[in-house]
């Protein structure tokens, strides 16, 4: 198996075992968000809206997004945990590469995202039996979550650079993640033009409209999570919407790449 | 010796590196030969780890270059870090992995097959003394952390070999043990670039010596002609109650031959006389008789010992290598 002696694989495989082995990692990552979905459920799943749905089937594609969005701070605390460990460091003396670096811990994130969401599936569609148009539907909004968990890796990694160790990193990502999530009415839904300015909306709503009403691509998007009464439609697709969630991704990713080096090449 | 000897491998030309203010590293020229261990002795804040980033790529200089194996630390990084082996000087593990794991990993980014890795991985743990550990590396004592530390540098058998403090914090027989490494990969023909303030551990396993203080060079040599250079057989350090007492000494040994260097050391402004002499207790006896006849109630410590490497570098800077 040539392919895992790569050392973009290698580097992965190292930073999934790290991850891991931190109970307190899986918890915050997995176990917070279980947690957040059991309360959200027992305080609003049972009341149905006006359109059928209960609340928390419109709710949970929220809660994806704040799990998912965790990643904002798993990134952070990861790059600075390696920057200020001196591994950063030891690697540049190796042949290792800073490419491979961020390859591998872009893998790895994206594979713990993807364990993220499954779990997160599990516990929505399977244990609380949530609704959901299909499967295929379901793995188009698996895509869109990946997507908008990558955009949050490259947040992290800009919010590492700017850091001076991983505590800052810490609180600094939990307080800007926290506030894109309620601004972007992920968690508590309201109508306010702010929220089309944070990444989780976008998300959030392609993601809604795709697995709850199996919308296509040319579909227009809702401007709040509770498509009732107040909901409007919005003059953007949703492929508008994916555009602009692939914009979010690529531009934090590339300055995330950018600062970071910048900040521990000397 | 001349930057086209063949057996130069590292050649460093005038390398700077300048902090705000501080000029960390102010104009380091060396020449260090294929198969040598060269010792880089100084004191904390001399500049030896900032050289050693400087040689081993982390570190851009403001000015100058270095050539390792004829690639420049400027232009030829990606070629430098193939062959060089580095353990730096704070233990860089990581902790959440085994000692098998953080070796594996190391031989793993430098090209090792993963038969390779783990033959050699388990050959460098053993002669270690920490094979057979499955428990995280931060359930390990400091002495085998710096071990690991140091076994991950030499998993794939590095050309030329980077050494920043590497018994710092061990206890004698771990430090013993890794002396004893240090001298099989010596004999093997490895480059040793050792960064130390332990004038012990350079004077034992070195082949030259440089000291560097404030940046700069101030003597270099083998251990035996740094200290013929700037010393002799035994060395008589003095303090003294009060200045003028040392001053009136001074004028009674300057007429005796067999000194050869005396230094005044200023420390928190306690005045001593540092006097390098040849011979043995004979001639101990006769500077004590003619310098301090009728004033020995002046002295307050006086300390006899065998010329070392803290003397030469007491000699050059009036500073001992730990203060």
């Amino acid at each position: 198996m040539k392919i895992l002696r790569n050392k973009a694989i290698l580097i992965a495989i190292k930073n999934v075992k790290d991850k891991m082995r931190h109970w307190q990692y899986i918890f915050f990552s997995l176990g917070f968000p279980i947690m957040f979905t059991i309360m959200f459920y027992f305080i609003f799943g049972i009341e149905e809206t006006p359109s059928g749905f209960t609340y928390f089937d419109f709710g949970f594609s929220g809660m994806i997004m704040y799990a998912i969005g965790l990643g904002t701070m798993n990134a952070a605390i990861s790059f600075a945990g390696e920057r200020n460990s001196g591994m950063l460091t030891r690697l540049d003396t190796m042949p290792t590469g800073r490419k491979n670096i961020f390859l591998g811990a872009l893998i790895s994130e994206s594979l713990f995202l993807m364990f993220q969401i499954v779990i997160m599936f599990l516990m929505g569609y399977v244990i609380l039996g949530l609704y959901f148009k299909g499967l295929l539907e379901l793995f188009f909004g698996f895509l869109v979550a990946m997507l908008f968990g990558i955009s949050s890796v490259g947040l992290g990694i800009i919010i590492a650079s700017m850091s001076k160790n991983v505590q800052v990193a810490n609180a600094f990502s939990l307080v800007v993640f926290m506030i894109l999530i309620f601004l972007s009415g992920s968690l508590v839904p309201f109508e306010s033009p702010i929220v089309y300015f944070t990444p989780p909306y976008w998300a959030k709503q392609i993601y809604l409209q795709l697995t709850i009403f199996g919308d296509g691509l040319n579909n227009n998007l809702y401007s709040s999570t509770f498509i009732g009464s107040s909901a409007k439609l919005i003059p953007i697709p949703i492929w508008g919407g994916l555009l602009i969630v692939l914009g979010y991704t690529t531009v934090f990713i590339f300055l995330g790449v950018i600062i970071f080096q910048k900040k521990t090449k000397f | 010796m001349s930057s086209d000897d063949n057996s130069v491998i590292i050649e460093i030309k005038n390398l700077k590196k300048h902090f705000k203010e501080v000029n960390a590293v102010d104009g380091i020229s060396l020449n260090i030969r294929k198969g040598e261990l060269f010792s880089i002795l100084g004191p904390n804040g001399a500049g030896k780890t900032t050289l050693t980033r400087m040689l081993t790529t982390i570190l851009t200089p403001t000015s100058g270059d270095a050539t390792i194996k004829g690639f420049s630390i400027l232009k030829n990084k990606d070629d430098i870090v193939r062959i060089i082996g580095v353990c730096p000087q704070d233990i860089t593990i990581y902790d959440i992995l085994r000692a098998e794991e953080n070796v594996e990993f190391v031989a793993s980014m430098h090209g090792m097959s993963k038969k390779d890795a783990r033959e050699k991985t388990k050959k460098i743990l053993g002669e270690f003394g920490i094979a057979g550990r499955k428990d995280w590396s931060k359930h390990f004592s400091g002495g085998m952390q710096r071990r690991l530390n140091l076994a991950m540098a030499l998993v794939f058998e590095p050309e030329i070999l980077f050494l920043d403090e590497p018994t710092a914090g061990l206890d004698p027989q771990a430090r013993r043990l890794v002396w004893d490494f240090i001298g099989d990969l010596k004999r093997k023909d490895t480059t040793i670039i050792l960064m130390t303030h332990d004038m012990v551990e350079a004077e034992l396993l070195s082949d030259r010596i440089a000291i560097i203080d404030q940046g700069k060079i101030i003597a270099q040599g083998t251990p035996t002609e740094l200290k013929e250079m700037y010393g002799s057989d035994n060395v008589l350090e003095i303090s003294f109650f009060e200045q003028e007492h040392l001053e009136l000494v001074k004028e009674k040994i300057a007429k005796i031959s067999f000194i050869t260097h005396w230094k005044e050391i200023d420390k928190d402004g306690n005045k001593s006389l540092l006097i390098s002499f040849y011979g043995g207790l004979k001639n101990l006896i006769s500077i004590i008789q003619q310098g301090f006849t009728g004033s020995i109630d002046n002295v307050e410590d006086l300390k006899f010992r065998q010329n070392s490497l803290e003397d030469v570098f007491l000699n050059l800077t009036g500073r001992r290598l730990r203060d």
